[in-house]
């Protein structure tokens, strides 16, 4: 119950984009069509699923028994850019229609701050193994979800006739608020 | 194969380098930090119990499932007065920490909230005096109303901050009821 | 000494990180409920900045460019971490407020575009400027964002009241979508001035 409570509220109540402000770089460069956006959506989620395993390890496994947890910026910004090269290493390898679709996101995602706001996050709930993963998961498919249906909004907008002063990021910032306050709504279910 | 030997070296080189400089730092800092951290627990301390001449810290069993994070007895001279509890509570930003001091007849005498991230303007007013005081002299087990408390357990919501004002009162519940259920005035 | 000036105005205004090129929004649009938490996320970027540009700057001959991404990454994230301790241990407050994002400085990605277009290429002086000047633009932008959303959300300014008390404050600026509104209509002001000085040139 408590594992279904982190999946949903990391999705929905406290979306990683709408509502923690995690990940807007990537919510506001790459979501001009639906299409880049899925693919972003994907990789991301790939990345953080991984990435909140992996960095659980590394926190628990090697940090907490060194004695050395304060230096976890440094291990798990690392961790994830070494993850994120290895994973593009893999796919380009495996399936070169995977990486023709997602290569081009891949080096954007280490800066993705939502992937080290997840490990982070992790870090200071106390979460274990399990819900480190399954939060990692919500959190990237809430992450998909926003910047999806964000992309569907923009791609309807290009036809539609905006003043001068508010084309380009002004309108695209307040759609996301718009879209933000449709989220504040989930706040009640939990 | 030379090169990539090589520019690992490099890269662990930096890394090594960094790591223990940080280690430095961290050595450094650690006494100040100590020190904010204790500073900051005595003077929440005297403000959740304004009467109490001295604080000792005491061990007692906490429940796995409780938030209290630590308990102080509280004493006036030799006689006990009450305790301060430390608790964790879980706000709208992330977790509240805070101590609330109670007497021995279980009567709340103050809550001082150590740190929090809720949002400014709004939850965050939960750590000003004229929400806390809300508490003082509440007993038994203590409910959240929007507007008007008329009952004498019920406490007044922030306006716009039901979610901070709830979590706060949970704290203090916990620590009611702890005290009440785990702790026996007669061992201190 | 014109170098710096110049530096500085750069950051501050032609290259402004958040109003021009719109980069570094995560900490832009999560911490600016209140024009203190603006400043104080400013100031700890400036400083990780400054930090992370004249050592990069000093180290560029000796770092390969093949690994630069990594070396810079570990760089930074030292200082992230050693501003980290420092404001642990003085402004215990200020860095519960800030919480999460300042671990997440590391990955904003004003620190490392300065690193890679700049400090890589310039002498250790200038790149301690154009730190700065960055900084101070950032500064200045999340402490113009966190100023009007805590007016209009809060009624305060820097936790004073100045608004009259009849005022009813519209939370909605200090939640989530009043961080968008905010830059967005703030964005579209200066888009505004912008489009009206070129008609006039």
């Amino acid at each position: 119950m408590e594992i279904f409570i982190i999946f949903l509220s990391a999705i929905l109540v406290n979306n990683f984009v709408l509502s923690r402000f995690l990940g807007i770089c990537p919510f506001l460069g790459v979501s001009k069509k639906v299409e880049t956006a899925i693919g972003m959506g994907v990789a991301v989620t790939f990345v953080m699923t991984l990435a909140s395993f992996i960095t659980y390890i590394v926190y628990h496994w090697m940090l907490v028994p060194l004695r050395i947890t304060y230096l976890y910026t440094i291990a798990f910004i690392l961790v994830i850019a070494a993850l994120v090269q290895f994973v593009e290493m893999v796919i380009q390898k495996t399936s070169p229609t995977l990486y023709q679709a997602l290569g081009v996101y891949l080096p954007l995602i280490t800066t993705n701050c939502a992937v080290l706001g997840v490990a982070v996050i992790n870090m200071n709930e106390g979460y274990n193994l399990i819900k480190s993963v399954i939060n990692g998961f919500g959190a990237a498919l809430g992450f998909t979800l926003a910047i999806v249906l964000f992309a569907g909004i923009r791609e309807r907008m290009e036809h539609n006739n905006i003043l001068n002063a508010f084309k380009g990021f002004p309108i695209a910032l307040i759609t996301a608020g718009l879209m933000s306050i449709a989220f504040l709504g989930f706040q009640g279910l939990l | 194969m030379k090169e990539i030997l090589k520019l690992g070296l490099i890269l662990f080189i930096i890394t090594a380098v960094s790591g223990g400089l940080l280690g430095f730092a961290y050595e450094i800092t650690k006494e100040p930090i100590a020190e904010q951290v204790r500073l900051a627990n005595e003077e929440a301390m005297v403000k959740s119990f304004p009467q109490g001449e001295k604080f000792k810290k005491i061990e007692a069993e906490i429940p796995e499932d409780s938030n209290v994070v630590e308990i102080h007895a509280v004493y006036k001279g030799n006689v006990l007065e009450g305790f301060v509890v430390k608790v964790l509570s879980k706000g709208f930003g992330g977790p509240i920490e805070m101590t609330v001091g109670v007497s021995k007849d279980g009567m709340v005498q103050g809550v001082s909230i150590l740190g929090h991230s809720e949002t400014p303007g709004l939850g965050a007013k939960a750590q000003e005096d004229d929400f806390l005081s809300r508490y003082q002299g509440k007993s038994g087990i203590l409910t959240v109303v929007k507007t008007g408390a008329s009952k004498d357990n019920e406490i007044e919501a922030i306006s716009g901050a039901t979610i901070t004002s709830k979590a706060v009162t949970d704290g203090i519940n916990e620590v009611l009821d702890f005290i009440e259920n785990h702790l026996d005035a007669d061992n201190f | 000494m014109k170098t710096i000036a110049e530096r500085i105005k750069n950051g501050v205004l032609v290259e402004n990180p958040t109003f021009v090129q719109v980069i570094g929004m995560c900490p832009t649009l999560a911490v600016t409920t209140a024009a203190k938490n603006g400043i104080g996320m400013g100031l700890a970027t400036t400083a990780v900045l400054i930090g992370s540009n004249v050592f990069i700057s000093l180290l560029r001959k000796f770092i390969p460019s093949k690994i630069r991404i990594p070396a810079y990454i570990v760089i930074i994230a030292s200082f992230v971490t050693l501003v980290e301790f420092l404001m642990q241990g003085f402004v215990p407050a200020l860095y519960k407020q800030l919480g999460l994002f300042i671990p997440l400085i590391v990955v904003n990605c004003i620190i490392l575009a300065r690193a890679e277009a700049y400090a890589s290429k310039n002498d250790i002086l200038t790149s301690l400027f154009d730190g700065l000047g960055m900084g101070l633009g950032f500064t200045l932008a999340l402490t113009v964002i966190g100023s009007v959303r805590e007016i209009l959300g809060a009624g305060q300014w820097f936790g004073i009241q100045i608004m009259p008390s009849s005022y009813q404050p519209a939370i909605i600026m200090i939640l989530a979508p009043g961080a968008f509104f905010t830059l967005g209509i703030l964005m579209a002001i200066l888009n505004y001035i912008r489009n009206r000085n070129t008609k006039k040139a």
